[in-house]
């Protein structure tokens, strides 16, 4: 599947560059995203959940970017399972350059969609990818928008001790305190993420409105641990692997 | 494979249907002749929690000529539609259009409002429904509203429709003496999806082309009307000439997504071969 | 989550009172609960026919319809179809004509076959390979089937011109 596309954004290219390099931004323009984590600056981990139709598939991908040019593009490689609905790999060219007053931000991509959606779906999948472009670009731009007041709030809710030791706090995780307007607590976001998902397909036109994900369970303090852990017993082998040798090297 | 695990309730009312939807949200499924859906849950590609079954709601089915409008109600199979009379005489479009819906199984069990409401845009009934400049019937939690087909189909598997609505019935214009129409789909089996499909309609009076309506069926994420080249028709007289000509202008006007199989060129070829074929056959 | 939903139904003549999970598809009911494993499995999915039943007089695909569904109705199988009618006819001439190999898509071939003959009559070799492609056959290549199928509807108007004829 091939999908190229350009458009005009009407923002500075240095704020466009950050925007797709905010975990925050991205995880409210991904139609259907539910948690972003970034794994290393080049290297996030996502959870998307893909409506079309009657589909309902939860991807969990990776994406690792390479050729970075800060603030001129760069290459995406993304990989993703759906569970049992199938799988999808491919990448992605992204180039910035400025035009009258804004940003023009040209893309490509290429994917190959396997399982039960490539065989069944592969007629509409280029039709999908093109409906899931388009809303996300109308959320990064509404987003972009957004983001600038913003800046200062999400500052705010990082610095508070709100996640234990989190050295990889998910950005998402601390997105939706600071840009959902107060009340509602996360079950009923995840209604409103649902609802504003739902209705995403059936407006034409972008609308202000983005999609906010739930607030994701904190992961990170369990997983580090278990990084720790791996590393620990991997320190650990090393050094019974050492000795060994040591031992028969005799 | 078999599906996923749901409840399931047949309701005897539109409004225990409308309740449930409101109550259960995107958890719930509506379930009519389930010929898309129960593929989709076999493949495993939705899980929903509840299937709410409208197959127990008598006044969504039958086909009547009512104030001027055929009214085809949702659970109307195709072929109900297929071997109907009064579809015969008042939208032949559609008794044209019946026999390439699948095979005669599917077209046993799958209905019409369950067509034009998944509204995948290389299947018949959404692209009929626009031909005809038809429109829907919807029921929800506010009353029952209409829809003009030109309003309806909104995106890839998107209608108009609200989350709570149920879309009771399709209404289609009575036609007229002066109707002309004609159907075809160029595809690689006999019922599978069209690789591009054609609905053409309009009316003739001496020769001379007015309202003329031509729907594509898979060439866009809705069934797509080409309404430059439908202008270049209205007011002409057809011959072999302007068949040739308003096939280079659909190529022209219409930038068709690829599937697996067929490139978009071969997608804008074939719409303007079908164009021509069908406009000439209709001259005959 | 998913409670046993009560159905009652006719297969073949009896009636049963069951109660099924809802995703249980009517093909797998009839084999699986009933034991009628004359209806195959094939792609789960409606294209490929093998599972093709009759559910309140009419061919559908087994696999795209939930047992659910089929409460209050009444169903057909192949086994309950064999003995005597359109089924029986189109058995013979199948055999004849060595319209089966495997027979993994013949009951489900039968099964829409038995509406055409019912439905359309009048149909010719074009129509009548039409109406059987929504059924896969992976080893005859198909000739013998439309052939066995033919001759079941030249036979019957044969019958029914015989029998028109003025005494």
């Amino acid at each position: 599947m091939e999908l190229n596309g350009s458009l005009w954004i009407g923002a500075p290219r240095p704020k466009v560059w950050d925007g797709l390099n905010d975990a925050e931004i991205l995880v409210r323009s991904i139609p259907g995203c539910e948690s972003m984590e970034v794994i290393s600056p080049t290297e996030r981990a996502a959870r998307v959940m893909v409506k079309v139709g009657p589909v309902r598939a939860r991807f969990t991908g990776h994406v690792h970017m390479e050729d970075i040019r800060p603030g001129e593009g760069c290459t995406l490689h993304f990989e993703g399972s759906g569970g049992p609905a199938g799988m999808a790999k491919g990448h992605s060219a992204v180039k910035l350059t400025d035009e009258e007053g804004g940003t023009r931000l040209q893309y490509t991509v290429q994917a190959s969609v396997g399982g039960k959606l490539g065989q069944v779906g592969g007629r509409m999948i280029d039709a999908a990818a093109k409906q899931m472009a388009d809303q996300f670009f109308a959320a990064f731009n509404a987003a972009l928008v957004e983001a600038q007041p913003e800046a200062q709030a999400v500052q705010a809710a990082q610095e508070a001790p709100a996640q234990p030791a989190a050295t990889q706090a998910t950005a998402a995780e601390v997105a939706p305190a600071s840009a959902v307007p107060p009340g509602p607590t996360a079950p009923t976001l995840a209604t409103e993420a649902n609802a504003s998902a739902l209705s995403v397909p059936a407006v034409a036109a972008p609308s202000p409105r983005v999609v906010r994900p739930p607030a994701p369970p904190a992961p990170a303090p369990v997983g580090e641990g278990v990084r720790v852990l791996w590393f620990a017993l991997g320190a650990l082998s090393t050094g019974f692997g050492v000795w060994i040798a040591s031992l028969l090297s005799r | 494979m078999k599906a996923a695990a749901f409840d399931y309730v047949k309701p005897r009312s539109i409004d225990q249907v409308i309740a449930l939807l409101q109550q259960h949200g995107d958890d719930a499924r509506l379930l009519a002749g389930g010929q898309s859906l129960l593929a989709s849950l076999n493949m495993r590609l939705s899980e929903p929690r509840l299937l709410v079954d409208i197959g127990g709601l008598d006044a969504l089915r039958g086909i009547s000529v009512q104030g001027g409008q055929l009214r085809i109600g949702a659970l109307t199979t195709h072929t109900e539609i297929e071997g109907s009379a009064l579809v015969a005489q008042h939208a032949p479009l559609l008794s044209a259009a019946a026999p390439h819906i699948a095979h005669r199984a599917i077209r046993n069990a799958g209905t019409w409002g369950g067509s034009i409401a998944h509204a995948d845009a290389a299947a018949e009934w959404p692209a009929c429904l626009l031909a005809l400049g038809g429109t829907v019937v919807a029921h929800g939690p506010k009353g029952e509203r209409r829809i003009a087909a030109d309003d309806f189909f909104q995106g890839l598997y998107a209608t108009a429709l609200e989350p709570e609505e149920v879309l009771v019935a399709g209404e289609l214009p009575l036609a007229m003496p002066v109707s002309w129409y004609a159907f075809g789909e160029l595809a690689r089996r006999r019922g599978d999806y069209a690789i591009v499909g054609m609905a053409l309609t309009g009316r003739r009076s001496a020769g001379v082309l007015a309202d003329t309506r031509i729907v594509l069926m898979g060439v866009d994420s809705t069934p797509l009307r080409a309404r430059k080249t439908e202008a270049l028709l209205n007011g002409q007289v057809l011959d072999e000439a302007l068949a040739a000509a308003v096939a280079a202008s659909l190529r022209a006007e219409i930038d068709p997504l690829p599937d697996l199989t067929n490139t978009p060129e071969t997608k804008r070829h074939l719409a303007g071969v079908l164009l021509q074929r069908l406009l000439n056959s209709a001259r005959a | 989550m998913a409670d046993l939903y009560p159905i009652r139904l006719t297969v073949n003549g009896q009636t049963h009172q069951c109660s099924v999970e809802p995703r249980t598809h009517l093909v797998d009911f009839v084999r699986e609960t009933l034991g009628l494993k004359g209806s195959h499995l094939g792609c789960e999915h409606g294209v490929c026919g093998a599972c093709t039943v009759e559910l309140n007089g009419h061919s559908v695909r087994g696999c795209l319809t939930l047992a659910v569904q089929a409460d209050g109705g009444t169903v057909n199988t192949i086994e309950g179809l064999s003995r005597a009618g359109v089924i029986r006819d189109l058995q013979a001439a199948f055999v004849q004509h060595n319209a089966l190999q495997c027979g993994f898509c013949t009951s489900g071939m039968l099964m829409a076959a038995k509406e055409l003959v019912e439905q359309r009559p009048d149909a010719n070799r074009a129509e009548v390979r039409e109406w059987i492609s929504g059924n896969y056959c992976r080893c005859t290549g198909y000739h013998a089937i439309v052939d066995a199928i033919c001759e079941v509807l030249q036979q019957r108007k044969a019958a029914a011109s015989l029998m028109e004829a003025p005494a």
